[in-house]
């Protein structure tokens, strides 16, 4: 695998995200996208005409719009550039921030905007991903990204009221995290004392996932600007660098679970972050990175994938989350943003997680900043049929 | 399908299957403004960008070239323009907005720097020429959309 | 009574009947219960069936059986019924809570038109006053009319609108001879302009009476743009257009997945088999992904199998091929068919009306469709094997 094979490096010089919110009536589809890009330009102190190349990204089928990257360049500011659009389902927006890499690092543009969005009031997000399944056979059968298979495997893992107990208290801890970022789509006040209400009487979707587990409905946009390591150098006094990403997929494997638990094979969101670790020399994962931004579907994805994400064994992950070390003040702080439950515009979402880890090393996140010293951020995108994204990010360019 | 291949593919079929999802849209802003004043004052109205002073129908919220908010410099175009191309739509279709064969022309509206697209009725084809004048004719119903204006027709 | 967003729990459901849609309730039988907690809450009980709706306030806890149930605080249940909270997010966070078939709950909103709190202030004078600026002259052509606008109780009098010459002038006082009359309480007439009556509702109750040549009542709603109270006024109109796409497809089966579907219509489930590795795949795929090679070899595997997970479905998403929002709860399981080992499992609904008895482990055996076409229904479902 081809660590530390980049012709140069790239770090990323520009942040903008609109409010997540559950509506958007006042702007069409390329004005929101536009308050995101301009916000970038105005975070890198850059005007439209230093761009080399735009990317554009967001779901299929989730606002029926055809040719979106066309009717947007109202809004993104490519016209007359060269303009890309990547959609990778859930990953569409850190997919985003690989390919962005990939351009930036290869010599041909050194510096790249890419915006990623969603509206999702516009669209029926369980209908279009229902979609993507075989339409003669899996169409009829699949429940959207609904799924109560994670929270069955954890139940029977580790017992039915210690593995509910750690998910609520998960989901209870990323909407205080929410609440300290202005930008959240969704913060309820949600208070410990909750946690066995909610447990009973959060209306169910899919077998033990409960609607108060799922991520919302958001409407919002997220851009960001990639540089090479020259004209970084040149016109940011804070980049982040990108160290390295590594993507993740399988076949298409929704139906395949075996009677025989211990037959399960290595999800992704375990492949990724061990091929990523051993090539950059990563022995300890959770002491290395001081945030970890994951994309989190639902909170019992969100506390089940803390074990596979850092390589732990046995029951480390759910002790992280009971004795609350994922809390912004805590040992290994996840999802200071509040994470994708808190607000979901899809094809934003897992550019959100680099954009919210980009801020975190520049101490630039405001209300919901993790104390000391962030030198090294981690940031996960999910989607689809179970792949992975991960992308590591630095503050300093002192990795060999 | 060749000869050859006849054997090996007797299994495989086509299966007539539909793609239905209920969606809604959200005109923002700017477009409601440019839809309520054609369904309420039968205006058509645009925005001019005084950076590069082109005038735009429909309205937008951003001039694309040269990222100047144009949000509230509205401009009130006439309700005739000129025919600017058209083409002749032979086939019909469920999503479209005539029986075929109709005639679809875009229109560039008095005071405009871009051309809408839209049917243009009472005329032959072999009669529509480019330049030719036309007025907007308005849709007696309601319908939140650019058919607010029912067609375009030749100015006699 | 304890007023929230300038409105009572008590008003939502007095108006609740008369903001009834019949169109929005075809086929409904259901009983729906509230329990408002709270200064200005209570019990109240919805009963929707054969196109009528029922709302009783009680007077305790005795709902007598029903089909859903809607729990939330005063304030909550208020600020949703306006639009001042966002009635997902209430629902998430726990403060409005939702028991019984939750899919009753869901279509509330297609039954009854939404609530508009009274508008403090506005008079059928402050209305018929503006009706000069709100009159269409290109809707009015050459009509040559006059509407007589009568109004009782407080609040009313008798005016006279003049439509003439593609112009419209209001008079106090009726004239003779009026081409048609309105006649209604000042109250509902307010209402019926700011949509809190439906006209239809109001005229078959009585409450709106047109007198004089019906053919002009009904070109007169067109006449006049809709009023705007002041109020909403502040905020501009943001159109929203709702649809549903649906395009006609053509699906290529393959020859793999044509030959499995066929071999459903004589009742055989097929898998194939990779050449390397040999694992099976039911539905079959052309390729083994994890080998890259192609799988061409056929074996008949099950019928009967052993569950090994099952999703139970409680949120209705919409039916890709109609648009159309799904009956819950369902129950989708995956199977490991007999013949087949560790992943080579496949996918089907559980049988309905036995949801509750299915577990992991459990042998089931499909329950094949009289007629078969090669399609996924071909099996109905899966039932346990006893």
């Amino acid at each position: 695998m081809a660590a530390n094979k980049k012709n140069r490096n790239v770090a990323i010089i520009g942040i903008g995200q609109t409010q997540y919110s559950s509506h958007r009536e006042d702007v069409n589809q390329p004005e929101m996208i536009n308050e995101a890009v301009k916000l970038a330009l105005q975070d890198a102190n850059l005007t439209k005409d230093d761009i080399d190349c735009f990317m554009h990204g967001n779901m299929e089928l989730f606002e029926m719009v055809h040719q979106p990257d066309l009717w947007h360049v109202l809004g993104t500011g490519a016209y007359g550039c060269s303009e890309f659009r990547l959609t990778t389902g859930g990953t569409t927006g850190i997919t985003l921030v690989c390919a962005a890499d990939n351009l930036v690092a290869s010599g041909m543009y050194d510096i790249v905007l890419a915006v990623g969005f969603e509206k999702l009031q516009e669209g029926h997000t369980t209908g279009g991903i229902t979609n993507m399944a075989d339409p003669l056979w899996g169409r009829m059968l699949q429940t959207g990204a609904l799924t109560g298979t994670c929270a069955a495997d954890v139940i029977n893992e580790f017992g039915e009221d210690r593995a509910r107990r750690a998910a609520m208290k998960h989901r209870i801890i990323m909407d205080q995290h929410a609440s300290r970022n202005p930008n959240s789509h969704r913060s309820f006040g949600l208070e410990m004392d909750q946690l066995e209400d909610l447990m009973e009487n959060s209306p169910r979707l899919v077998g033990d996932l409960r609607l108060i587990h799922m991520c919302s409905q958001s409407d919002g946009a997220c851009a960001l600007i990639f540089a090479c390591e020259k004209k970084a150098k040149e016109l940011s006094d804070k980049p982040v660098w990108i160290r390295d990403h590594v993507t993740t997929h399988r076949e298409e494997t929704l139906w395949m679970y075996p009677l025989d638990l211990s037959q399960k094979e290595e999800p992704t969101h375990r492949k990724a972050p061990r091929e990523l670790f051993e090539r950059n020399g990563i022995d300890k994962p959770v002491e290395y990175f001081d945030v970890f931004e994951m994309y989190d579907p639902s909170s019992w994805w969100g506390m089940d994938w803390i074990r596979e994400f850092f390589l732990l064994e046995g029951d480390e992950h759910i002790r992280m989350v009971e004795n609350e070390d994922i809390r912004i003040e805590g040992k290994m702080p996840i999802c200071p943003s509040g994470g994708v439950v808190s607000a979901n515009p899809i094809g934003a979402t897992a550019m959100v997680r680099v954009a919210e880890a980009a801020l975190q090393i520049r101490g630039d996140a405001g209300g919901h900043q993790v104390p000391g010293d962030v030198n090294h951020a981690l940031a996960s995108g999910f989607g689809g049929t179970l792949w992975t994204i991960l992308v590591m990010l630095e503050k300093e360019l002192d990795w060999e | 399908m060749n000869q050859d291949k006849g054997e090996k593919y007797k299994d495989a079929y086509v299966v007539d299957g539909k793609l239905a999802l209920p969606y809604q849209y959200f005109a923002g802003t700017v477009g409601s403004k440019f839809l309520i004043a054609l369904r309420d004052k039968r205006e058509i109205l645009g925005v001019r960008c005084d950076t590069c002073g082109k005038v735009y129908v429909p309205p937008r919220q951003v001039c694309e070239k040269d990222f100047e908010d144009l949000g509230d410099k509205w401009v009130m175009l006439g309700n005739t323009g000129v025919v600017t191309n058209f083409t002749i739509v032979h086939k019909d279709d469920k999503h479209r907005p005539r029986k075929a064969p109709y005639i679809l022309a875009m229109i560039k509206l008095d005071g405009a720097d871009t051309a809408i697209p839209h049917v243009l009725e009472m005329v032959q084809p072999e009669n529509v020429e480019i330049g030719m004048e036309v007025k907007a004719v308005f849709s007696s119903e309601p319908t939140n959309t650019i058919l607010d204006i029912d067609h375009f027709e030749p100015v006699l | 009574m304890a007023e929230y967003f300038g409105t009572t729990v008590e008003d939502i459901f007095r108006t609740q009947d008369s903001r009834f849609r019949p169109e929005g309730a075809e086929g409904v039988d259901v009983v729906v219960a509230y329990n408002i907690s709270g200064a200005g809450g209570g019990r109240w009980k919805l009963t929707v069936k054969d196109g009528a709706s029922k709302t009783e306030k009680l007077k305790d806890d005795d709902f007598g059986g029903f089909t859903a149930k809607m729990s939330a605080d005063a304030e909550t249940f208020v600020g949703v019924a306006v639009g001042q909270l966002d009635g997902a997010a209430m629902f998430t966070s726990g403060k409005l809570k939702g028991e019984g078939d939750m899919s009753v709950l869901m279509k509330l909103p297609m039954m009854f038109t939404k609530y508009m709190p009274p508008k403090k202030g506005i008079t059928a004078a402050d209305i018929l006053a503006t009706a000069v600026e709100r009159f269409r002259p290109d809707m009015a052509g050459d009509l040559d009319i006059t509407v007589g606008y009568k109004l009782s109780g407080e609040g009313g009098g008798e005016w006279t609108a003049v439509i003439k010459d593609g112009k419209c002038a209001l008079e106090e006082g009726l004239r003779d001879g009026l081409t048609v009359t309105n006649i209604a309480s000042a109250s509902d007439y307010v209402d019926l302009m700011l949509g809190k009556l439906d006209p239809l509702v109001a005229i078959g109750a009585g409450r709106l009476q047109l007198k004089g040549d019906m053919e002009t009542a009904q070109k007169l709603p067109k006449l006049f743009s809709k009023f705007i109270p002041p109020e909403a006024s502040s905020g501009p109109e943001l159109i929203v257009l709702k649809k549903t796409i649906s395009v006609d497809m053509k699906y290529s089966t393959g020859r793999m997945m044509g030959k499995f579907l066929k071999g459903l219509k004589e009742k055989k489930i097929l898998a194939n088999k990779c050449p390397e590795c040999g694992r099976r795949q039911v539905p079959p795929r052309e390729i083994c992904a994890a080998c890259v090679c192609r799988a061409e070899e056929f074996v008949e595997v099950g019928p009967e199998g052993v569950i090994t997970m099952i999703e139970y479905v409680y949120y209705a998403s919409p039916d890709p091929l109609t648009g159309e929002t799904r009956e819950t709860p369902y129950g989708v399981a995956i199977i490991l068919l007999d013949g087949c080992e560790g992943n080579e499992t496949m996918w089907h609904l559980l049988k309905s009306d036995e949801l509750d008895s299915f577990k992991r482990g459990d042998r089931i055996r499909p329950v094949w469709a009289e007629e078969r076409t090669g399609n996924l229904f071909d099996i109905k479902y899966f039932e346990k094997v006893r």
